[in-house]
């Protein structure tokens, strides 16, 4: 165990050569689109000369690329740095926007857990007969459906016609443990909270986990697949282990490639939350950080970055435990 | 042939097929024999010809698109008491049999070990399920012991040891552990070593054969090499396409092969009893089981091969009490 926890330690570690490096990344590609920042924060063409000198010198944009990184991300974490576009603290408006986010990937992982994993033990148990045919058919529908035509489709139908979910507010109790009101909710027990939050979550989360889900299943499937066919799996019936030890050895060797593909979820479903967030008026990272853009406020857009590539990284780094518990081959 | 003649195996006309979408796999067509107590009997051929499929046949381990589609093997529990047939047991009855009375060892020790699992924890449940512990706790007490019998080194460490941090020896050790951990009366080793190195090869055998002695088993081998089979076997039978082809004690067979294929078997190989001069491969391909050759299944192949060949079925004729020969040849 003492093992274990150095790797974890030396494994939390690399978060932040990950963190700068993005970070960094996203500095130097806005810094090096030919616009002039300060010129467009005051107001364009027809913009005050002194302001944008004001400017200018307030967000140090004359200095190195080296120092100008230096001096956003020195600001950013001492919460100093106010955007010049909102004229909020950038690290605030993230603090208050990151549970939104967090809330909508939760949702549509547990989507994508819950039905892709069960959707593709059926579909291994009853491989090559019109269940797995009908998995199959799903899980291209899932890659190939546009979100935004979908997300309409079941607004429509959830929203309009049947009146089950919510489409504005961001529910928040009164109380806070984790900062995240879903998480809070449920260890306060609160329901009617878990319910509003439910009502207005779970459709954004299932459009946004749509996709993965019918990935994991086809994925599932094959892992499956594999693992009753393997060898091992053939000495255990010849060496008479009884029926649920043997699903056992199946399940435990199939959720080894699963909970890779369930980490790499997690990034797509990042990667999809400002398309999700916009069409359901949710004011998370994603959104956030589609109106930096609009806005060249590459400030918060940095901001918002670091946000999202931390529940990514942690997301990576929860797989990592699992690993190191389920695969004895996983050296640290 | 020691054992006075009593059987413990006897396989009575095994047809199994495989459905697959080229078309059906006549994998074993009409396969008899006997295997008698305390001996070890052999199954030879080239590759394909059927060896693995009857050895998984005795316990029903074929999986689809395999189906044994006719026969019986007739499992003698107690010596000289009426037999049981396999192949009419259900699955939990098998599963009673498998691994506790009937034990394998498959080719390829990697693969038989689950990766995700310690070598102890795998010895236990097997004891396990088969009632011979009350915990898997009380299993890697016993573990170490089996290990110790199957000269493992370090058995004491090697226990907590995961598959991948064991030499292929080791490993073959382990799942030669795990078989006989329950102390079977037959143990059927599907090309034992082939998956190992040279001179791991003759500690496995060596371990076998000192194994075998020690508890007295009876061992059904499938091996491709001959100088294996003049090492270790009391009775050999020679596959070639599904059916067997000459089945004889170890020393007729070597001194007085009477099928034209096991004749060229022989050339093929160095001879372990008669010097031959120059090894010779058998012309022609072995055939596909989907289309297989009508009559004998050896007569395209056969430089003997007469009209009859070509569409009759060659009769079983036993030449002596102990060879049988399938050939026109002999009748
Ligand atoms: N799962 C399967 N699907 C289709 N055909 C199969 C399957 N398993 C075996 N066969 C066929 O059955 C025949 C006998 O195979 P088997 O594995 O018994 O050969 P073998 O004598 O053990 O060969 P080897 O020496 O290579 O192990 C082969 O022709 C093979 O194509
Ligand atoms: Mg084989």
């Amino acid at each position: 165990m003492a093992e274990l926890k150095r790797f974890l330690v030396r494994r939390l570690l690399t978060f932040i050569p990950t963190l700068i490096g993005v970070t960094f990344i996203v500095f130097v590609i806005a810094a090096v689109i030919p616009t002039d920042p300060a010129r467009m924060w005051a107001g364009g063409e027809k913009a005050n000369p002194k302001v944008i000198e004001q400017l200018e010198k307030e967000y140090h944009l004359k200095g190195s690329i080296l120092e100008r990184y230096y001096f956003i991300m020195y600001k950013l974490f001492t919460n100093q740095m106010v955007s010049p576009v909102t004229h909020h603290y950038i690290w605030d408006d993230l603090a208050k926007r990151f549970p939104v986010t967090i809330q909508l990937t939760l949702i549509a992982f547990i989507y994508i857990v819950l039905i892709g994993i069960p959707l593709g033990i059926i579909a291994a148990l009853k491989r090559d007969t019109w269940v797995d045919t009908a998995v199959r058919i799903f899980a291209l529908i899932g890659v190939s459906t546009p979100v935004f035509w979908l997300a309409y489709l079941l607004i429509f139908l959830f929203f309009t016609q049947l009146g089950w979910i919510t489409l504005a507010g961001t529910p928040k109790p009164d109380y806070s443990i984790t900062g995240v009101p879903l998480i809070d909710s449920i260890l306060h027990l609160d329901f009617p909270m878990l319910a509003q939050i439910l009502q207005r979550y779970s459709l954004p989360g299932f459009i946004l986990g749509f996709m993965g889900i019918g990935i994991t299943a086809r994925i599932v499937r094959n892992s499956f697949l594999d693992a009753i066919s393997a060898d091992f799996t053939e000495f255990a019936h010849a060496r008479g282990l009884k029926k649920m030890r043997i699903y056992k050895h199946i399940l435990r060797n199939a959720l080894v490639p699963v909970i890779t593909v369930l980490g790499l979820q997690f990034g797509g479903l990042l990667g999809g939350a400002p398309i999700t967030e916009r069409v359901f008026g949710l004011p998370g990272l994603g959104s956030y950080m589609l109106q930096a853009i609009n806005q060249f406020d590459y400030l918060a857009l940095i901001g918002a970055v670091f946000f999202v590539s931390l529940i990514y990284l942690t997301a990576n780094f929860i797989v990592d435990i699992l690993y190191a518990f389920i695969d004895p081959r996983v050296r640290y | 042939m020691k054992s006075e003649h009593l059987p413990i195996i006897e396989v009575k006309d095994l047809y199994v097929n495989f459905y697959t979408y080229a078309g059906v796999v006549k994998a074993i067509d009409g396969v008899s024999f006997t295997i008698y107590r305390g001996e070890t009997y052999c199954l030879v051929g080239e590759t394909g010809c059927g060896k693995s499929v009857t050895a998984k046949s005795l316990t029903k381990l074929i999986r689809p698109p395999g189906r044994i589609e006719k026969g019986q093997v007739l499992y003698y529990r107690e010596p000289g008491k009426e037999p049981i047939d396999l192949l009419g047991l259900s699955e939990e009855e098998l599963r009673r049999i498998r691994g506790a009375e009937i034990s394998y060892i498959f080719q390829d020790p990697s693969a038989s070990l689950d990766p995700l699992y310690n070598i102890g924890y795998q010895i236990s449940e097997t004891m396990y399920d088969h009632g011979l512990i009350s915990s898997i706790k009380e299993g890697f007490l016993k573990a170490v012991d089996i290990l110790k019998s199957v000269l493992m080194p370090d058995p004491e460490t090697r226990v907590k040891n995961y598959p991948h941090e064991l030499s292929g020896g080791m490993k073959q050790r382990a799942v030669i552990g795990i078989s006989l951990s329950n102390n079977p009366r037959l143990v059927i080793a599907d090309e034992p070593t082939t998956a190992l190195d040279a001179t791991v090869q003759d500690q496995i055998m060596d371990l076998l054969k000192k194994l075998k002695k020690e508890k007295n088993l009876t061992v059904l081998l499938i091996t491709h090499n001959m100088g294996l089979v003049a090492d270790m076997c009391d009775r050999v039978a020679v596959m070639y396409a599904g059916r067997i082809v000459e089945e004889a004690d170890i020393y007729e067979l070597f001194k007085n092969p009477l099928h034209p294929y096991t004749k060229a078997l022989l050339k093929a190989v160095p001879n372990p009893v008669k010097k031959i001069d120059k090894l010779e491969s058998i012309p022609g391909t072995v055939p596909n089981l989907i289309y297989p050759p009508p009559g004998c299944r050896f007569h395209p192949r056969c430089q003997y091969a007469m009209e009859k060949c070509k569409s009759e079925r060659p009769p079983e004729i036993w030449v002596s009490s102990t060879h049988r020969v399938s050939c026109w040849l002999y009748s």
